[in-house]
């Protein structure tokens, strides 16, 4: 049975490997044209083996991940694979010897502090937990390690109680039986090794020292003394009289394909959950460090992969520069972490709503293209490619940025608006209110001064419409709403020429800054109704 | 003298070089730059909220108030956008009270006093122009450099009060000091395009361009500017060209201050120093 289970498990995490492969592959050409695969071995071993990034991004997380990490591999390679690896190196090697005996204790409660301190974090995350899609991400993986662990610890310490094992042993490599000092070695055994015995035995100091002889001619070449097996010997101490009831119904026997079962299960898991991150992570970290040549040259390097090798961490936004913006609108969309799952989501699975569109269209728009979140990220992954390359996608299907969206639509548009009344966007907008206050634009003499100084004006040709004083014109007339759907408006440098030279000291920039204000906040209002629409023919 | 270093978004990603010599005379000068955890200064979201953007200032205030300290930029962008939100939250109350709402929520809390310098304005009023002239050891060649000063420290100046807005002086005698020789020029107070790089490309690099020529025209080598959105734009890859076709080059202007203060050049930044290659010292 554990040579099926072994081998289909083995099949089924190859298939699935070679599948999450294709996957990547095909939709690869979705986000860049050419993928150039330049890879860069020696920060992708550092940052694997040691998790250096990690380390530069939180020393505490470093250290609870490093627990997991270095007991993990320990117990993959000297206790799973042990013989492949242990084996052949030592001559001696047996399971239950020191020192292989207590480090696979230590390497078990290692991951087990560390597992505990993941689940720990995970409650206490604020700004990850603001997501509820991403709140519960991974706890199957570190739930699934948790039961690993403790069926190994549990079945160390029912074997270590175990009478009908030890009798087994007995058969197995000694000729001893009742006559010949049985009953003495068991003795030795009660009160050494925690085996717990039906029958009740009477230990006296003379039959302890012969069971000791016995144990030294017998057991003690492949047994250590249990005490090195710290987190097994403990649990089996207090284990008390359950010990006989499982005893009888060979509770080893049945644990022992559960913990097997168990660690397959992970295998077969590892391409299709967390797990996934040990051979993703050194595959993003082993990209070239990306900088503002490669997108100029339009050479960046973004493989589906490296956005899988995400692990929801939420480092990048803890040092996200737009949080701000988050505290404010509210919209999840801002922080990396959210984005980075919905262009997972548009990659891999394509089920993300309109809605949902909108508000990611909205927040990447936010981003200012600072670098921290790439400079952070543990994963190595390239964010600063993915924000860069993200509008484009966007607009591939269908939705634009604002510049654009407001462009596209005619200024007749938005001269229809005028007669809409005016809609509250937010109980609390606070605004200069230049736009709606009569004094500040009334003292125009349309003497064409800040039109002469503007640049926009003077280079604008067929991109520009109206002159600022035009726009002022407009407000005049009340026809507001027009005046924010120009072109004049979004085309605006903010340089303040025109404010700084206007003879009636008109806030003309800032006004011009408020119109956009309301143009985009009007193209939001529009967008989400579409977005609404689209969901709805959906 | 201790102050707090707001770097702004763009120059860790787009002009490295500017962080590491700005960093670098700073030392020299005897500064202490404390780096504090700061987000964007809110300028990009100017277009979008005017709320979103003065509280994004507001909480870089608050955060640099906590330890007690002025705020030092080399951005003009992000100078301005400070300067303005500052004003803005002096003027109206109800702003004010809503920022002290949203502040409360993260344990902060900012009374008004912080001030916020650009580097051309500290170094000329903080330190001064005579003391930067003593301990400049190495003169640079004479070499032509028009300047520019950004949009957003000149105007307006009702609120930034960094220099006359319409005959700006103190980035030349800066630079004068240095060994450079700079030119007057007509467009040292027009905007670089950058602002609007991202949505309309086509219009921010024509305006690029004028420039340009206007600086090649009054016969300058080099084209400086101590901000990090317009370098950003005079450094853009695919306008290189252009740069090479009116023979004019985009230096930085802490890159020429280091190297006349005697700065190491590996200090100054890994590259565009084409002034190193022609230092006669």
């Amino acid at each position: 049975m554990f040579q099926i289970a072994l081998y289909t498990s083995l099949i089924l995490s190859t298939a699935g490997l070679l599948f999450q492969v294709y996957r990547f592959k095909k939709k690869g050409s979705l986000w860049v044209p050419k993928l150039k695969l330049n890879l860069d071995l020696k920060p992708a071993l550092f940052n694997t083996i040691f998790q250096s990034r990690l380390f530069r991004a939180s020393k505490t997380r470093w250290a609870v991940h490093f627990l997991v990490f270095s007991g993990f591999i320990y117990l993959v390679f000297f206790h799973a694979l042990d013989e492949l690896t242990v084996f052949n190196l030592f001559q001696y090697y047996q399971p239950t010897l020191d020192p292989f005996q207590f480090l696979r204790n230590f390497a078990g409660f290692l991951v087990l502090v560390g597992c505990i301190g993941f689940l720990f974090r995970r409650s206490f995350n604020t700004r990850i937990n603001q997501d509820n899609k991403i709140k519960y991400k991974g706890i199957f993986s570190i739930i699934l390690i948790l039961l690993v662990i403790t069926s190994g610890f549990m079945l160390e310490t029912i074997k270590i109680i175990s009478e009908p094992a030890f009798l087994e042993m007995v058969e197995d490599y000694s000729d001893l039986d009742e006559e010949t000092g049985l009953d003495n070695l068991k003795i030795y055994w009660k009160t050494h090794y925690q085996v717990s015995f039906k029958k009740d035995l009477l230990i006296t100091e003379d039959t302890l020292e012969r069971g000791r002889l016995l144990n030294n001619d017998y057991c003690l070449d492949c047994h250590s003394k249990i005490k090195s097996a710290f987190v097994s010997n403990a649990f089996a101490m207090h284990l008390g009289k359950p010990a006989n009831f499982l005893n009888h119904y060979r509770a080893d026997n049945w644990l022992y394909p559960i913990h097997y079962l168990l660690s397959f299960l992970m295998l077969v898991c590892l391409p299709f959950s967390r797990f996934f991150h040990m051979l993703l992570i050194p595959f993003a970290s082993a990209r070239h460090k990306v900088t503002d040549k490669y997108f100029q040259k339009k050479a960046v390097f973004i493989h589906p992969a490296t956005l899988a090798a995400c692990t929801n961490c939420g480092i990048c936004s803890e040092v996200c520069s737009v949080y701000p913006n988050f505290l404010i609108t509210r919209n999840k969309q801002i922080l990396p972490h959210s984005k980075i799952e919905s262009a997972r989501k548009i990659i891999f699975t394509a089920h993300l709503k309109p809605e949902e569109l909108n508000q990611l269209q909205l927040g990447n728009d936010d981003c200012t293209m600072c670098n921290n979140c790439t400079d952070i990220c543990p994963s190595g992954i390239d964010l600063q490619g993915l924000w860069k390359t993200l509008p484009q996608t966007l607009q591939k299907m269908g939705y634009p940025d604002n510049y654009t969206f407001v462009k596209d639509k005619a200024l007749q548009e938005w001269g229809n608006k005028e007669s809409e009344k005016e809609q509250a966007t937010g109980a609390h907008e606070l605004t200069e209110n230049l736009t709606g206050r009569v004094y500040s634009f009334e003292n125009c003499v349309q003497c064409t001064i800040c039109t002469n100084v503007c640049p926009v004006v003077a280079y604008g040709g067929n991109d520009n419409d109206m002159t600022p004083q035009q726009i002022m014109n407009l407000l005049r007339l009340g026809k507001k709403q027009t005046a924010a759907g120009t072109r004049m408006v979004w085309n605006c440098l903010t340089c303040y020429l025109c404010q700084e030279h206007c003879p009636s000291e008109i806030k003309v920039a800032d006004i011009i800054i408020e119109l956009r204000n309301i143009s985009n906040q009007a193209a939001d209002r529009l967008k989400i109704m579409n977005a609404a629409d689209k969901a709805n023919k959906l | 003298m201790k102050l707090a270093y707001f770097p702004g978004c763009k120059i860790n990603f787009y002009l490295r070089d500017y962080d590491t010599s700005f960093k670098s005379l700073m030392e020299k000068l005897g500064v202490d730059l404390v780096q504090l955890p700061f987000n964007c200064c809110g300028y990009p979201a100017r277009s979008t909220s005017f709320e979103i953007s003065v509280f994004s200032s507001i909480r870089n205030f608050a955060l640099a108030r906590k330890y007690d300290l002025d705020i030092i930029t080399p951005c003009k962008c992000c100078f301005g956008q400070l300067k303005y939100a500052s004003y803005q939250w002096h003027e109206n109350k109800e702003l004010k009270q809503r920022m002290d709402c949203l502040l409360a929520d993260e344990n902060l809390f900012w009374d008004g006093k912080t001030k916020i310098k650009h580097l051309l304005s500290f170094l000329y009023n903080d330190i001064g122009v005579l003391e930067i002239k003593k301990k400049i050891d190495h003169k640079l060649p004479e070499k032509k450099i028009v300047t520019q000063y950004g949009c957003h420290a000149l105007r307006p100046f009702t609120i930034t009060g960094f220099d006359n807005p319409h005959a700006p002086g103190i980035f030349e005698e800066l630079i004068n000091i240095t060994g450079f020789k700079t030119v007057e020029w007509s467009k040292s107070t027009e905007c670089c395009g950058n602002p609007i790089y991202t949505s309309n490309k086509n219009l921010s690099l024509k305006i690029l361009n004028s420039k340009l020529k206007a600086a090649s025209e009054s016969g300058a080598d080099h084209i400086c500017t101590a901000c990090t959105h317009c370098q950003i734009q005079y450094n853009d890859l695919s306008f290189q060209n252009e740069c090479q076709k009116h023979n004019i080059t985009p230096v930085l202007f802490t890159q020429i201050l280091g190297a006349a203060l005697g700065i190491k050049k590996e200090k100054l930044g890994e590259d565009r120093l084409p002034i190193f290659d022609l230092r006669v010292s």
